[in-house]
């Protein structure tokens, strides 16, 4: 911590009109809102303002107001307010999804908008959404409120259209978006807590394939985020083919202007917003609902193995049992609980299963029909009929030569074994099948069992599997 | 910048439960009040930037990172620090299943990540793993990679679930 | 009390502790915010203190200046001059200085120490004395030092070399079918340990030097500052406190920062703390050696090494610190675990105008390891066969000799580890599905693999060297204390030695306790590094716990006890004798032979081997790789604490993927730009894949219940598994690391393998 506390005021007035008043009279006092820029050039000892006045948690600046034709964010909601707020989620996507990839939780808890606004990082964070949104400002001041337009703010590099004592006091943005599809991305270092090398937020409106509207916004490429205005306009009215993919690409990355610094190269960074450029046009090609954004990463733990991680150990275990028929291996796998993503689901079933004895395998064995045969196993719940019913459809579909030939070979197996001839019959023709058998009939007693308890064991991650994707 | 333009003042707050009031510069970090005024020494310093979150902190009942609040806008809140997590001498669910799984190696992210992930089950009692990840985003650990992390906040989550 | 040696193999043979996950010793007050860490310690009267450091990277001090607007009068100052004692850090060759006195050779080379009763203070003041230097040229690449235009260490810029010779490689050439000559070079790495290094010093004129401070090595501690004070042993006390996270980081830094905490505290009279924030540990300590490894092999046309040079360098930066031992480590290491009938390795290690580099697991294994991982990639691709099948031809087994011509004698069977880690990492069906999905879509999979081993211990000799020594003492409550200077930084000493205790005595986990290392407590064990606690502190450890138990026996204790006699031993003992305290001392295996001249003979006593695979994916729009799964199997003897385990390779593989996607030092002019966490990158808990772990145990003789190391294997697979996988991903060639995707993006865009000299700059600024 390289500053002395010692140096520093910080007033809490209270209340906006307070605030106002002691900027009226000393406009040096700098405003500290969730302190998460500030803060930080402090302990750095690099904080050259020592007179700090909070506005954090007023209540006039932390509301979300809505009208029919706009809502205002106030300045000092927090990235958790946006996040939590449902017009911005439904509305407004890209900057809710710029909320949630700025910081951590707990930077998202006292960072503001406000804030994000008049530390104007080159690579702040909501910038471009507010710019593909064509915000408005309201600024105020003891002397009163002005509006402007959110595109005009920023001059250059960090200076902006804020005159002495005045404070931002609402963000505006027009309801006028239904129907766009958006996008929105964030390239950074690392998939959290990383400042963006590349930050994109696009809106399009776009029936069969013709361009109607597009609104490109980008950040982290030049001294502020800015609208891609000559990328928008070869767009317009346009239809997306590859041709003009190729075109946004080149014009975007011609428009954008990216350093070398720190973090990443010009070079990069001017390919990368091409590429999202073309990645948006993309999107705006697929006949899919407005929720499409960015490429969709599949949870590993889906909402049903996470409702199943808290079930009771008897809930869980009957859950399971119709994957694979034995009561040890389904308690077993319950026990392993909390299983985090399928991989370490079917690795659980697998150890669970290979640690069993013979008594459990045959109960497994005991669950399934006999190949070709439609006849149901006396209880054996639903689901693992219908399942059977589905890996062994192939079978089911042959003729009536081949199933008379397979039910000939299951009885010779059942003779020579004393149980029913298990296999992971998914995607096998039943010719692949029948020559399994008769090879297998050539086994000793202690290899086919092993056999069969390793189809087993394929059987109940197959099973598994589906049981999740239901 | 010679001279120093401030004066101490008295904040009050409550801290896991008791009214608590500091004399302190308004500009001295919660974090530092925290530790150096009180002796609740869990929270810790890893970075000074908001970056590792061994610092967290519940505020109000929202996580902080609290090297980054000036104790000035602490005033009348409601903080919460590891020390205050569990109630009397029995563990907190999230302490018993760290313990259990192997998530505390060195100690030092602890407070901080455990803090982070009751912040969590309250929001969410029924975290899927993405939910998990997210969460502790904000809470850097160089010991255990997470994993044993992530094991331990989703039994924390079924314990609370199917006591 | 008798001091027994190890003896044979005293592997028992019933589990219940040692093999189970208790619970961690220290774990209840680390989850509860209790566990005491240096900066949670005040003492009465402790005053803080600062350093002032070069800014410079190589020169000589002309001028020190106080800036007149600071109270100095309130300010300890301290100088060289103030050293009582020999201005240098005491290590391996005693280059570097304490305090700089008239040149100096890195930026940020402590120069000046300052403390002050209020640590608010110290920044500005700091700020306060400017330095005026005569510059010199500085040397800031591994190429640029070998050039020698500039000598800025010794006579030649060179720290260290090792010749390895086995058999006549000469003669190969002529046989081979192929040669195959690659380069490959991996970057510095900052080990970022989440608490800094911080320590407490108090000095007295009567009693001497102490120390309590976050640290690996109390002893190394205990040796710099008997010579920095010119003190004897009994005048110098180190207590490591509550350690969070050290990872080699805090093995020989610490005696620095101590000796300034401990020549302030005496100019002063005061107890005084020095924490390190971030950024000034970032920039100032210790960080993984950067390494450039060339290879040249002869390969016959069925794929096996006929033999080969390997040429490894690492720049240690400006001061020697522990460089010939990571040059040890890596040379040794350089070979894999492949069979050479012939090899000659040439190593050094050089000099440049950097921060001294220092220990950081692994320890050069990581960096001749990526090399040779990526090079039988390189060897396969010209031979025409898959490098699977390349490993396996070339695999050492039982029976074989090591470039060091160590004969491996424990069972062992890499191509079924390989197998078992195909198995589990699906890795046919994937490749099969990968090759297909590449060919459309934006994103591109691969797998890769990596084969190796890691050596636990010191190198050959290096044990009997450090003759380390510890104690068991039974005390009067009936409970059992083990006394070493090992210590816990979250690897898990604690509970794995009280494991091993309890265990061998047959009493509960509950009754063994560990003393905090406190080097009037306990005795030299040795440096807590090296992979070494577990297999040969734990076995001394049990070795001195059967002679306490053998004591008591002499005593009438019945062989077949309850622990409740045990207990009423112990007091009636302490009652009527005093102290109850059984030592150990190391002694070296019969038939372990190390020729330190050729470097030849047992470099190590086991070996944990491994193999790992990657799976990752790149994202053709933004050239990010992502490691979307990772299994990490390895054979590691026996795992005394499955959870520790497991642990460990967690973390060790978080911290290989880092090495390989994520960490970068950015340098310029020997000056590390990127010294903060937001511009330091290591994975969050959104950038890891599930991190699958398997164990294969084949009981080792020589560790504690057939232990070996496993602390530092997890570090040496992730790198060269992922640069594997890229390659198989995009057919583009990785041999530079961190390989970050603004490089992916180049390489794709010229097409060109990816091997830029690791010192050059690769942003512009």
């Amino acid at each position: 911590m390289r500053s002395d506390p010692a140096d520093y005021e910080l007033v809490v007035p209270g209340s906006l009109h307070a605030v106002l008043a002691l900027l009226a009279g000393e406009p040096d006092w700098q405003p500290i809102a969730g302190g998460t820029d500030i803060m930080v050039s402090y302990a750095a000892g690099k904080l050259s303002t020592p007179r700090l006045v909070s506005i954090w948690n007023l209540p006039e600046l932390r509301r979300i107001e809505i009208f029919p034709n706009e809502i205002r964010i106030g300045a000092a909601c927090t990235y958790t307010d946006l996040r939590e707020s449902s017009v911005v989620a439904n509305e407004f996507p890209l900057l809710a999804r710029a909320a949630s990839w700025t910081g951590g939780i707990a930077n998202q808890n006292r960072g503001t908008l406000g804030g994000n606004i008049v530390n104007a990082s080159p690579a702040a964070d909501s910038l471009p959404a507010l710019l593909a949104y064509d915000a408005d400002l309201i600024l105020i001041s003891a002397r009163g409120e002005r509006r402007v337009a959110h595109r005009d703010f920023h001059l250059g590099y960090k200076t902006m259209l804020l005159a002495p004592g005045e404070l931002i006091r609402s963000v505006c943005l027009p309801r006028v978006y239904a129907g766009y599809r958006y996008y929105a991305r964030k390239v950074g270092s690392r998939n959290a807590q990383a400042i963006a090398k590349v930050c994109f937020a696009g809106l399009g409106l776009a029936s069969h394939r013709v361009i109607e509207d597009v609104r490109i916004a980008i950040g982290a490429v030049a001294p502020v985020p800015f609208r891609l205005a000559e990328t928008e306009r070869i767009l317009r009215g346009k239809t997306i083919d590859p041709p003009l993919l190729d075109l946004a690409r080149k014009t975007a990355g011609a428009e954008v202007r990216p350093i070398d610094d720190i973090r990443s190269t010009a070079r990069y960074r001017a390919r990368v917003a091409a590429n999202l450029v073309a990645e948006f046009l993309d999107t705006l090609r697929v006949e899919a609902d407005r929720r499409h954004g960015e490429l969709p990463i599949p949870d590993p733990m889906p909402d049903r193995l996470a409702r199943w991680n808290s079930l009771p150990p008897d809930g869980a275990a009957q859950e399971i049992l119709p994957c694979c028929g034995s009561r040890a291996w389904a308690f077993g796998v319950a026990a392993r609980r909390p299983l985090l993503d399928e991989a370490s689901l079917l690795a659980a079933s697998d150890q669970v299963w290979n640690s069993l004895d013979e008594p459990d395998w045959l109960e497994a064995f005991a669950s399934h029909p006999r190949l070709g045969e439609s006849r149901a196993v006396p209880n054996a719940p639903a689901q693992s009929a219908a399942w059977s019913a589905q890996e062994q459809k192939n079978v089911a579909a042959s003729s009536k030569a081949a199933l008379a030939e397979l039910a000939a070979a299951n009885r010779e197996y059942e003779r020579r074994f004393g149980r029913i001839f298990i296999v992971s019959a998914t995607g096998k023709s039943p010719a692949e099948i029948l020559e399994i058998l008769r090879t297998r009939l050539q086994n000793d007693a202690a290899a086919e069992l092993r056999e069969a308890a390793e189809q087993q064991r394929r059987i109940a991650r197959i099973r598994l599997t589906k049981w999740l994707q239901a | 910048m010679g001279k120093p333009s401030a004066q101490r003042r008295e904040i009050a707050f409550v801290v896991n439960g008791e009214p608590t009031t500091v004399t302190a510069f308004p500009m001295e970090r919660l974090l530092d009040v925290l530790r150096r005024d009180l002796g609740l020494t869990g929270a810790k310093e890893g970075c000074g930037e908001g970056e590792c979150g061994s610092c967290s902190v519940l505020m109000d009942g929202a996580l902080v990172n609290s090297c980054l609040v000036p104790v000035a806008q602490a005033a009348g809140v409601n903080i919460v620090t590891i020390e205050g997590l569990a109630a009397n001498s029995s563990l907190h669910v999230l302490q018993e299943t760290f313990l259990a799984y192997g998530a505390a190696q060195c100690g030092i992210c602890t407070p901080g990540m455990i803090l982070a992930a009751s912040h969590l089950l309250d929001k969410t009692p029924s975290p899927t793993l993405a939910n998990i990840r997210e969460a502790l985003a904000g809470n850097l650990c160089r010991c255990t990679g997470y994993m044993q992390i992530f094991r331990a906040v989703a039994e924390a989550a079924r314990r609370r679930a199917a006591p | 009390m008798p001091v027994k040696g190890v003896q044979g193999d005293d592997i028992l043979d019933q589990k219940h502790i040692v093999g189970t996950s208790v619970p961690r010793k220290e774990g209840r007050d680390k989850v509860t915010g209790r566990a005491r860490y240096v900066d949670d310690m005040v003492l009465p009267g402790m005053i803080y203190g600062a350093t002032v450091r070069s800014t410079i990277s190589r020169g000589r001090i002309k001028a020190i200046r106080f800036d007149p607007g600071i109270e100095w009068s309130e300010f300890v100052v301290v100088t060289a001059k103030d050293i009582p004692g020999k201005n240098r850090v005491a290590l391996i060759l005693d280059d570097q200085p304490c305090l700089a006195e008239d040149t100096v050779n890195h930026p940020e080379e402590p120069i000046l120490l300052l403390a002050h009763s209020n640590p608010h203070l110290l920044p500005k003041a700091v700020q306060g004395v400017s330095i005026e230097y005569e510059e010199l040229p500085a040397v800031y690449t591994i190429e640029e030092s070998e050039r020698q235009a500039e000598i800025i260490w010794g006579t030649d810029n060179t720290f260290k070399t090792y010749l390895v010779e086995k058999g006549d490689v000469d003669a190969v050439w002529d046989k081979a079918d192929y040669i195959v000559e690659g380069e490959y070079t991996t970057g510095a790495q900052e080990q970022l340990y989440i608490e800094n290094n911080g320590v407490i010093a108090k000095f007295d004129p009567a009693d001497g030097v102490t120390i309590w401070g976050s640290l690996q090595c109390p002893y190394y501690v205990h040796k710099a500052l008997l010579s920095l004070f010119n003190l004897p042993e009994e005048k110098v006390r180190v207590v490591q406190t509550e350690t969070g996270g050290a990872f080699g980081g805090k093995e020989e830094y610490p005696s620095m920062i101590a000796g300034h905490a401990a020549l302030l505290a005496m100019k002063s009279g005061r107890p005084v703390k020095i924490v390190y924030d971030r950024a000034e540990d970032m920039v100032a300590t210790t960080k993984r050696h950067p390494s450039r490894t060339r290879h040249r092999t002869a390969v016959s046309k069925d794929g096996r090494i006929l033999g080969g040079e390997i040429d490894f360098t690492i720049d240690g930066g400006a001061y020697a610190t522990l460089s010939s031992v990571v040059l040890s480590r890596g040379t040794i290491h350089a070979g894999g675990p492949y069979n050479w009938p012939t090899v000659r390795i040439r190593a050094k290690a050089v000099a440049t105008n950097a921060p001294p580099q220092g220990a950081f697991r692994g320890f050069g294994a990581p960096q001749s390891l990526f090399a040779m991982e990526r090079h039988i990639e390189k060897i396969a691709k010209v031979v025409g066969l898959s490098s699977i099948e390349i490993r396996r031809r070339n695999f050492l087994e039982t029976g074989s000799s090591t470039t060091t011509e160590q004969t491996l004698r424990d069972p062992m069977n890499l191509g079924q580890l390989l197998d078992a880690a195909l198995e589990s990492a699906g890795y046919r069906e994937k490749k099969i599905r990968f090759a297909a999905e590449n060919k459309l879509g934006k994103r591109k999979r691969g797998m890769g693999i990596a084969a190796f081993l890691h050596g636990a211990g010191f190198t050959g000799s290096g044990e009997r060297y450090l003759n380390s020594l510890v104690g068991v003492e039974g005390r009067a409550d009936g409970s059992v204390c083990i006394l070493v200077s090992s210590t816990e930084f979250g690897q898990g000493t604690n509970t794995v030695l009280c494991q091993i205790v309890a265990e061998t005595l047959g009493l509960p986990y509950e009754h063994i306790a560990i003393a905090q290392p406190d080097t009037t407590v306990v005795p030299n064990s040795g440096p807590t590094v090296a992979s070494r606690t577990v297999m040969i502190v734990g076995k001394l450890v049990q070795s001195a716990a059967v002679g306490l138990r053998q004591t008591l026996m002499d005593g009438g204790l019945s062989p077949e006890h309850t622990p409740e006699q045990f207990q009423a031993a112990c007091r009636e003992y302490v009652e009527s004798h005093g102290p109850l305290r059984c030592y150990a001392r190391y002694q070296e295996p019969p038939g372990v032979h190390w020729d330190d001249q050729k470097y030849r003979g047992e470099a190590y006593a086991a070996f944990a081997w491994a193999v790992y695979v990657a799976e990752v994916s790149v994202d053709l729009t933004t050239y990010q790789v992502s490691v979307k799964d990772f299994v990490a199997l390895q054979e590691v003897g026996k795992v005394l604490h499955p959870v520790l385990a497991e642990g460990q390779i967690t973390g060790g593989v978080a911290q290989g993927i880092g090495f390989a996607l994520y960490e970068k030092v950015v340098w310029r002019n020997g000056r590390m730009l990127n010294g903060q966490m937001t511009n330091y990158i290591m994975p969050t808990s959104a950038d890891l894949p599930p991190i699958r772990v398997f164990f294969q145990e084949m009981g080792n003789v020589h560790g504690a219940f057939g232990a070996k190391g496993i602390g530092e294997l997890p570090m040496d697979g992730p790198a060269p598994a992922i640069a594997n996988a890229i390659e198989e991903a995009l057919g583009v060639p990785i041999d530079s690391i961190p390989v970050l995707p603004e490089d992916i993006f180049e390489a794709l865009a010229h097409d060109e393998p990816l091997a830029a000299p690791i010192s050059a700059p690769r942003t512009a600024l």
